[in-house]
Order: C-alpha cells, then sequence, then structure tokens
C-alpha cells in the first residue's frame, strides 16, 4: 500500500528525484535523501502525507518529481520517468500534483499507470488535475480537490484551464459549489470524488454530496500558500492507508481544519506551520472522525 | 468582500475581425504582448479555439488588418510565433473577475484561482495562494517577504497562465493599496 506524487518542485533545472519523501524533525523535507524546497505546492503535499502515513505506522510516501518553475522541462522528464518509477515502487495510489498540464502527457501517463498498475487509484490535483480534466480523463480518477476557484473549470466542458472560466466562477451570482460538482460529474468533467475546498468543504461522490465539512472555521487558511496541497496530501495518504475514499476525503478536510485552528492560522503563516501541526490533530482525533479511522488504527 | 471586473483595453474583436498569432509556449505570448504593446498595436491575450490547443496555451488577437505589421514587428523582436489564424471561432480570454477579501491586517486579491495576500501597512506580499502550474510555487519562493513596489511583476518571472492571473491578483492589489503602476 504505497503512494507514489507524481510532480515537479520550483528550482531551476532541478534532477529527477525517485525515493520516500521524509519530514525531518525540523520539518524540512527530502526526497531520497535529497532536500526538496520548502513551498506551497509539492512540499506541502508531501509533508502532510508524510505526517499523516507517520502517525498511522503506514510506510512513507514516494515522490517521481523534478525541477520546473513553468517551462515544462521538469514535467517532461518526470513523465520520461514514469514508466520505470511505477515498476519499481508498485504504488497503489498515484497522485498527480504540480505539473505543466499538457494533455498528451498526462493521456500517455494515465495509459501507462493502467497498464503497469491496473489495481492503482488514480488522484489529481493542481495541474495534474487541469491537464485530467482538460484530456478528458477525469471519471478515470478517484478522487480530484478543486477549490472553490477551480470547480467551475471542471464544470465546464469548453475550457482548458480555470483561467478561461468566465462563467460558474467563485464571486460570480449564484455560485453553488455542489451543483457545479453535480455538473462536472454529469459532464465527465470530474473524478469519482471530488473535496470541493472552501468556507465549508463539500465531499461529492459521483455527482452527490455525501458529505459536508464546515468546522473549524478558519478563514485565513485560504490565502496561505499551500494548505489545499495539505489537504490533497492527507487524503491522498489516507487512501494509501487502506480509508474508503469518502472517510478519506472527510478525515482530510478535518484534520486540515482542525491544524488551521490549531496553528493559530493568520494570512502571513505557511503551509509548514500546519504540517507541523499535524501530529497532535491526528493523535487526538482522528480515532474518534470515522469507524475506519479506527479501524486502520487497530490494524 | 468586495467584486470588480478590471476595466479592458480595447478589445481588437469588439468592432472589427481580429485573428490569433500562436505559439508554442506561455512566455513566448507574453512577450508578444510586450512587443505589441509597445509598438501601439491594439491586441489581446486569449485561449486559442478548443481543436488547436494543447493544454494551458495562451494566444494574442489582434484585427485582422493589422497582421502584417503585427507580424513583422514579433520577427524583428524575434518572438517565436507558431502561426497565424485568420478566424479564431471560439476563442475565449481570461476571467476578469477580481475578488478582495479584507482580513484587518492583511488584504487577499482573488483573480480567478489564483490569490495574494499582502499587510495593509508595510504593502509586504505575505502569501501567494492557488494555481497548480509548476510556476506558481516559484512565484511563491520569489514573492513572499517582499514589498509590492519591490517585487518583480508575476508575469515578468511566470510561464504560464496561473502566473499570468496570480500578476492580475499583483496588479489589482497595487492599485487597492495605493503602490504605482508597476
Amino acid at each position: 500500500m504505497t503512494l507514489l506524487v507524481v510532480a515537479t518542485y520550483p528550482v531551476v533545472g532541478g534532477p529527477v528525484l525517485l525515493g520516500p519523501a521524509t519530514l525531518a524533525a525540523d520539518g524540512d523535507l527530502f526526497v531520497g535523501g535529497a532536500p526538496v524546497p520548502h513551498a506551497q505546492g509539492t512540499a506541502a503535499m508531501l509533508g502532510a502525507a508524510c505526517a499523516a502515513l507517520r502517525h498511522l505506522g503506514c510506510e512513507q510516501p514516494w515522490a517521481l518529481v523534478a525541477g520546473d518553475v513553468g517551462r515544462g522541462d521538469g514535467t517532461r522528464a518526470v513523465f520520461a520517468a514514469l514508466p520505470d518509477a511505477l515498476e519499481r515502487v508498485q504504488p497503489s495510489v498515484v497522485a498527480f500534483h504540480y505539473l505543466q498540464p499538457i494533455m498528451a502527457l498526462m493521456r500517455e501517463a494515465v495509459a501507462t499507470v493502467e497498464r503497469l498498475v491496473p489495481h492503482a487509484t488514480l488522484v489529481a490535483d493542481a495541474g495534474g488535475m487541469y491537464a485530467a480534466k482538460a484530456a478528458g480523463l477525469a471519471p478515470r480518477f478517484e478522487l480530484m480537490t478543486p477549490d472553490v476557484g477551480e470547480v467551475g473549470f471542471l464544470a465546464d466542458p469548453e475550457v482548458t484551464h480555470p483561467a478561461y472560466v468566465s462563467r460558474y466562477l467563485f464571486g460570480t451570482g449564484g455560485f453553488d459549489p455542489a451543483e457545479l460538482a453535480r455538473l462536472a460529474h454529469e459532464r465527465g468533467g470530474a473524478a469519482r470524488t471530488l473535496i470541493v475546498k472552501g468556507e465549508v468543504d463539500c465531499i461529492v461522490r459521483e455527482g452527490e454530496v455525501v458529505a459536508r465539512v464546515a468546522e473549524p472555521v478558519v478563514p485565513a487558511l485560504e490565502a496561505i500558500g499551500g494548505t489545499g496541497d495539505t489537504l490533497t496530501g492527507l487524503a491522498s495518504a489516507f487512501l494509501a492507508a487502506g480509508f474508503p475514499t469518502v472517510d478519506a476525503a472527510v478525515c482530510a478536510a478535518r484534520a486540515n481544519r482542525e491544524a488551521g485552528r490549531a496553528m493559530r492560522a493568520t494570512p502571513a503563516m505557511r503551509a509548514r506551520d500546519l504540517v507541523a501541526a499535524l501530529p497532535e490533530v491526528l493523535r487526538e482525533n482522528l480515532c474518534t472522525w470515522s469507524g475506519a479511522c479506527a479501524a486502520t488504527e487497530a490494524v | 468582500m468586495i467584486f470588480r471586473k478590471k476595466k479592458r483595453e480595447a478589445d481588437p474583436g469588439a468592432e472589427e475581425a481580429s485573428g490569433l498569432f500562436l505559439f508554442d509556449q506561455v512566455p513566448d505570448a507574453l512577450w508578444a504582448e510586450r512587443v505589441l504593446k509597445a509598438a501601439g498595436y491594439e491586441h489581446a491575450l486569449v485561449a486559442p479555439p478548443h481543436h488547436l490547443r494543447a493544454g494551458c496555451d495562451l494566444a494574442v488577437a489582434v484585427p485582422r488588418v493589422e497582421q502584417v505589421g503585427a507580424a513583422r514587428a514579433l520577427e524583428e523582436a524575434g518572438v517565436p510565433v507558431r502561426g497565424w489564424v485568420d478566424d479564431p471561432g471560439s476563442a475565449s480570454r481570461p476571467t476578469d473577475l477580481v475578488t478582495v477579501v479584507d482580513f484587518g491586517e492583511h488584504l487577499m486579491v482573488r483573480a480567478g484561482n489564483m490569490k495574494i495576500a499582502v499587510d495593509k501597512v508595510t504593502r509586504t506580499i505575505v502569501n501567494t495562494s492557488g494555481g497548480g502550474c509548476p510556476d506558481i510555487p516559484y512565484l511563491n519562493v520569489e514573492l513572499v517577504g517582499k514589498r509590492l513596489d519591490e517585487a518583480p511583476r508575476p508575469k515578468a518571472l511566470g510561464y504560464t497562465l496561473c502566473g499570468l492571473m496570480l500578476d492580475r491578483a499583483f496588479e489589482e492589489a497595487c492599485a487597492l493599496l495605493g503602490v504605482g503602476e508597476r
């Protein structure tokens, strides 16, 4: 039961790294022993996944990453290395995260995953989600984690990037994330499960809202770069630990918010502050949040 | 929360037929925009028609009647242009909706899926969030901790549409906090 995160890190010309992700006591993150800089994005996601899997006593997540600052070079290098990584790691969950959204590469990557690890569960967020949706592959994914600025993109079959969404956008009249999630499912733009991150986190299964997480209310989390990524990391880790998808989504949303409260979040804080708060939050709450959590911890 | 739409520059598609310059990479489209702006051409950044997209592509629309001169300006500047489309059909523009949240000490400006948070007193960028392209974590590292008047423009460092949307949020934050045009 291994999570493999496929993504990039913000270093010009940074090499391809494949290995277990580890979180040092001071919060620094390493992939295969090499340091990865802290920023919003994949470092935040991996940090949260490390914290969750360590708490559950599971294998640490693996990462396949390369340096990319938006030119797409690292993204291409990562996709080129994906077949070997899949054969070596044999992941049960593959999460596509910060990547240049290139539809052709994502089509090839999903086909490769389905060929080499056919039982793997697919997760997408960030550029991985943009590419999967734009390429018409969203229904083949188990989980996507759009925010309120992205769910309208999933619902609009005409657009290939959230920047082009002119309808269904947060801030426009009648904006309804639950309805947009339903539309996204109906139009083939959504994974089977969505966590729509917002003032209230909506967990949507096959187009129907199955849970809402509204507490605690920590508005500053939206301003902190990477707090959506930590939620994705938590949900991916819980999936890899064997949680049913909806339970993984609910526990991730609760843990993320609770960590935001524990750190007394302000807009000037960092995602690594949230990751640092996770061990205590998980220790105090995870067992009580769902039967699946308790069952998993009892194993 | 405040909602507003950014004022558009002249829209070349509004009154006369326009065509599109296509590019292999978003930075080339942004470069072309700078060249055409400096040369005084009406222009707009848009998404190419659906059948011509490879991912998060960006194209530049100009009035058809000005294609020859605009193409020459781009060639002289060395901008690599992939091609020209006479009839853009379903071309669309990045959203212009901007929303603002006041956190007391901090102001958060959201443009599409991108957000920037700024200390209202010091004008220091305390966070950027949202987005999913690889230049966004890079811009986060490069912008956070700098004042609006000293930070590089996101569109000067970024490469993708997420970077362009962050630039719109940056521009709006400058306007709201009285920082002159960058």
